[in-house]
């Protein structure tokens, strides 16, 4: 599938997730219209989850196969992911501050979140500092590994400690509570977020590709 | 409750302006990598070609060029 076709899909998606979450979508009875931000705070940290594993998956294939291949791939689904984590954050203060009162408080949900967006923050810092490309490869996939390996713990949290964040309303065992209309607008916000990350990522990896060629 | 709407125009916002902002990010780098590639295509050529060796250009004026003791 060529890039320029992931990209107009993912347009599609967006355009089409945004009809889902404001025009068909109703509002929510105890938050109102607020809870419409969902729509992007849920999606875009699934999306950084999934670039987060392609990102772990990957650095452990250059680890064991010294492939170039897989450490652009990882170097590339792991940027994705920060921005999308960082979407997330800002996105869910922005939903805190009129449903909680507070833009951001230290549960253990959120500052587990917060630990894993500064560990990929540093992850990039590590990958433009170290000017002997192989080594600075070889040390951003160990650190890729270990922050990747902190996802589960962000997801389980809020089961682990008392936290002001809701559980997950999807991501748990048994079936979802939630109306099937909000489920359905949730699954193709996700979708189109996938394909959008999807587009960054392959963007992203064929350009570390060029660079690295001009450079060589 | 009320509906608060400047906070869902406010994340919808954010969001379209980080992507945005990454997607146009994307596009200068590869346009300047670009340049870069073609710059090095070039000067391999010219490399290649019979003859004597290409002067080399003094790219920047901090440049080893600059630096080289003058007669």
């Amino acid at each position: 599938m060529s890039t320029l076709l992931l990209g107009w899909l993912a347009a599609v998606g967006l355009a089409a997730g945004l009809v889902m979450g404001f025009g068909v979508a109703p509002r929510e009875v105890t938050q109102g219209n607020v809870q419409r931000i969902m729509y992007l705070h849920v999606p875009a940290v699934w999306v950084a989850y999934l670039a987060f594993t392609v990102g772990l998956i990957a650095s452990i294939t250059y680890l064991a196969q010294r492939r170039p291949g897989a450490d652009r791939l990882a170097h590339a689904a792991c940027e994705v992911g920060t921005v999308f984590l960082g979407v997330n954050i800002a996105t869910g203060a922005i939903w805190g501050k009129p449903t909680w009162g507070t833009w951001w408080t230290w549960d253990a949900r959120l500052t587990s979140v917060a630990v894993v967006f500064v560990m990929f923050l540093a992850y990039l810092l590590l990958r433009g500092a170290i000017e002997d490309h192989e080594r600075g490869a070889r040390y951003a996939a160990v650190l890729a590994i270990v922050a990747a390996l902190n996802i589960p713990l962000v997801h389980f949290s809020v089961y682990w400690w008392r936290t002001l964040h809701q559980p997950p309303s999807l991501l748990k065992p048994g079936s979802s509570t939630m109306p099937a209309v909000i489920v359905t607008a949730l699954l193709v916000n996700f979708v189109a977020l996938a394909l959008l990350g999807a587009y960054f990522v392959a963007r992203r990896a064929r350009l570390l590709a060029v660079e690295e060629e001009a450079l060589a | 409750m009320p509906d608060n709407w400047a906070y869902v125009i406010a994340a919808y916002g954010l969001a379209v302006a980080v992507f945005g902002a990454y997607w146009l990010r994307l596009g200068r780098r590869e346009r300047e990598a670009a340049a870069l590639a073609a710059g090095w295509r070039d000067r391999a050529a010219r490399a290649a070609r019979p003859g004597p060796p290409a002067a080399r250009p003094e790219t920047t004026p901090t440049g080893p060029a600059s630096r080289a003791p003058r007669p």
